[in-house]
């Protein structure tokens, strides 16, 4: 019995492609059924996501299933199968071992390090346990997928850098101030991206929000929507010392926060730090304002660099990841193919004895009678030479542990014994 | 005795070593489990060998540089042991562990033969001097490492384009708050430390040691001053924080007292 995996991803097809294959939840319960219902399949999973569609996979022959599988997804999505031919790729044994691993550790992930493909996975895990597509066979590589999740997770930075412009604020504040809760956030000017932040400040744990807008009625009713508290236009430098975090976004053509400004603030905040998320285009605040004390300022493009650098963080982190997930694809592996080979020894074992007793008994009668010595001897000798014929192709199967075809290899060594399974 | 349970401790502390050698050639925290493991150990062992020293030669070793140096040592695992208790900060292991290691491991190789205690020495007032001094020392060193902490990742923050140091270290937040609170410990303690030393010593003459831990005393009292009235945080604390440190060892180190109430130092 062998693993075996068809699928494509982000990184062998267009999006055009990935949705043409992609299994709706809907239909999973369906393309599942089917599939197993063919006798060379005997067990599978689909993991179907916008990024990728993947058919894990259970057979007793791994060429004759994935020509079974790829026929498959060709047939239920309508696709004549020479145009997915370009974007479809096929593993088998230990390669599957690898590759489920470092999906479900979201280092094949089009974001690396995200972790909602785990979620997705685990998902699809328990829908193909509910409906009994997956059983023994898939069982443990996915369980074992999960721990492997949680290692990298773990063990590695590779999640938690920020990734997103409006995450890398929220990190960089966390930098600054540690925790959040307690802090008050005041919001400059209108705008998708500003509030957004806000939102996930909010969401993280300041307490208070403070809403300016030139327009008063607009600063109302956005503290409306937001929970927070406007600020009458002509009052903004009274609550400006206020704020912990400033994010401005205002059409203002000019600066509205100088270099003055900046000390006069961090003076009446006594020296307390402030940070100031300036993501105005044209800018808000002058950018010698971060050359001041406890006082720390980025732009847009500023967010942009940490964003980058955290995604070269992230893929630092990955490189301890691949490790680890070596590390397991060897240990997995070799548990695996550990219980492999020892019923085939226990059954290569009972069965020729079992020949051999029945060949003593049958000549048994020609030796007339014999004494305790001698029928010790007798029994001695048959299992002496059983073990001495046997002694070469048990050692064999043992050896072969590592082998990528050990299966094939230790079904010929049963055949040429006269086993017939 | 002492000087085997020593050398255990020694061994205990490398483990320390090791994590932070690894952890700034890899910029990766490795080991740190095992470190922590190996740091805790080590102090009870190295707290028995200071013990046990002070059993068998009837007098607390702090007479010799040897036992300054262990003692100094111990007080420094300590204050990490508390502040990471409190805190959970592994970074700062990265500077307290190799110190730790290089003390204990200095207070080893310089070992002498135990010379007579001095009679001046014998008093309560010295009892409480030295590991009040030392234990001040030891806060100091704290706020000198959240300080050192603290100007790197206000420089990483600063700079806008986030390194290796950005994800390591703590916030700025943690760093002056635990600045300030080994500040605030240390120094009612180099204050008692300073005056059971006068009262231990009356009438007392002045040595430059004398002269150089009053001024420390007063770059403190100054610093400690500025941050409760208010203001002094952040950037400038961090460095006066580093000052006063630089400042501790050169009252520790670069005065030499000979025949005085301070012979360690010869």
């Amino acid at each position: 019995m062998s693993l075996l995996l068809v699928g494509l991803s982000h990184r062998t097809a267009p999006v055009e492609i990935r949705e043409r294959l992609h299994f709706p939840d809907s239909s999973l319960q369906d393309a599942l059924q089917r599939l197993t219902s063919q006798s060379a399949i005997a067990e599978s999973l689909i993991l179907s996501t916008c990024n990728r569609t993947e058919v894990l996979a259970h057979s007793a022959d791994a060429q004759r299933g994935v020509m079974l599988v790829r026929n498959f997804i060709s047939d239920f999505h309508r696709q004549p199968e020479r145009s997915l031919h370009p974007y479809l790729y096929d593993l088998t044994h230990s390669e599957v071992v690898r590759h489920v691993f470092r999906v479900a550790s979201s280092l094949d992930s089009m974001v690396l390090g995200e972790p909602q493909i785990l979620g997705q996975f685990k998902t699809a895990f328990s829908l193909a346990r509910r409906i009994g597509s997956v059983g023994d066979a898939l069982s443990p590589l996915i369980h074992r997928a999960f721990f492997v999740a949680k290692r990298v997770r773990s063990e590695t930075a590779i999640s938690s850098a920020a990734v997103s412009v409006s995450f890398a604020a929220v990190e960089l504040a966390r930098k600054i101030f540690d925790h959040l809760s307690g802090r008050t956030v005041l919001l400059m000017g209108a705008g998708k991206m500003s509030e957004l932040a806000a939102k996930h400040l909010v969401s993280q744990g300041t307490t208070q929000l403070l809403v300016w807008n030139r327009t008063y009625r607009r600063a109302v009713e956005m503290a409306r929507d937001l929970n927070g508290e406007a600020i009458p236009p002509e009052e903004l430098f009274r609550h400006v010392e206020r704020a912990d975090i400033v994010i401005c976004s205002t059409g203002s053509p000019g600066f509205i926060l100088t270099r003055s400004d900046g000390q006069r603030l961090i003076q009446l905040r006594k020296n307390r730090p402030v940070f100031i998320i300036d993501i105005a285009v044209p800018r808000d605040v002058d950018p010698e304002v971060n050359d001041l004390d406890n006082i720390f300022l980025y732009d847009i493009d500023d967010l942009q660099h940490v964003v980058d650098a955290n995604l070269k963080q992230r893929r630092r982190e990955a490189q301890f990841a691949e490790a680890i997930v070596q590390e397991e694809v060897q240990s997995f592996i070799k548990q695996a193919r550990g219980l492999d080979v020892a019923p085939a020894i226990v059954s290569l074992r009972k069965h020729w004895d079992v020949v051999r007793r029945e060949e003593l008994a049958r000549n048994r009668a020609k030796l007339g009678d014999l004494n305790e010595q001698q029928e010790a001897a007798l029994e001695q000798l048959t299992r002496g030479i059983l073990n001495k014929i046997l002694h070469g192709p048990i050692s064999e199967i043992k050896s072969l542990g590592q082998d990528p075809d050990a299966e094939q290899k230790i079904a010929t060594i049963k055949r040429m014994l006269g086993l017939k399974h | 005795m002492s000087l085997l349970l020593l050398r255990l401790t020694i061994a205990f502390y490398s483990v320390g070593l090791l994590h932070s050698f690894l952890t700034i050639i890899t910029r990766k925290k490795t080991l740190f489990r095992v470190a922590l493991a190996g740091i805790s150990v080590g102090f009870l062992c190295h707290l028995l060998a200071i013990s046990v020293a002070w059993f068998e030669t009837r007098h607390p070793p702090i007479s010799e540089l040897q036992g300054v140096l262990s003692f100094f040592a111990l007080v420094i695992v300590l204050a990490f042991l508390l502040a990471y208790a409190r805190y959970r900060l592994d970074s700062l292991s990265v500077f307290v562990f190799p110190l730790a290691f290089i003390l204990t491991l200095a207070a080893n190789l310089t070992s002498e033969p135990s010379q007579p205690f001095p009679e001046m020495l014998g008093s309560l007032w010295l009892y409480l001097h030295v590991p009040f001094i030392f234990l001040a020392y030891a806060a100091f060193f704290v706020a000198f490492a959240s300080g050192l902490m603290y100007l790197i990742q206000e420089n990483e923050l600063k700079r806008r384009r986030p390194q290796a140091f950005y994800y390591r270290l703590p916030s700025l937040e943690v760093c002056d708050e635990l600045g300030y609170r080994a500040l605030s410990i240390g120094f009612p303690l180099l204050t008692l430390g300073l005056v059971a030393g006068v009262l231990w010593q009356a009438p007392w003459e002045l040595d430059k040691k004398i002269i150089a831990s009053f001024s420390t005393w007063i770059v403190y009292a100054v610093l400690i001053a500025y941050r409760l009235s208010e203001g002094l945080r952040g950037r400038r604390a961090a460095w006066m924080s580093i000052l006063g440190f630089i400042l501790v060892l050169a009252s520790f180190f670069g005065t030499r007292s000979q025949g005085s109430a301070h012979p360690f130092i010869q």
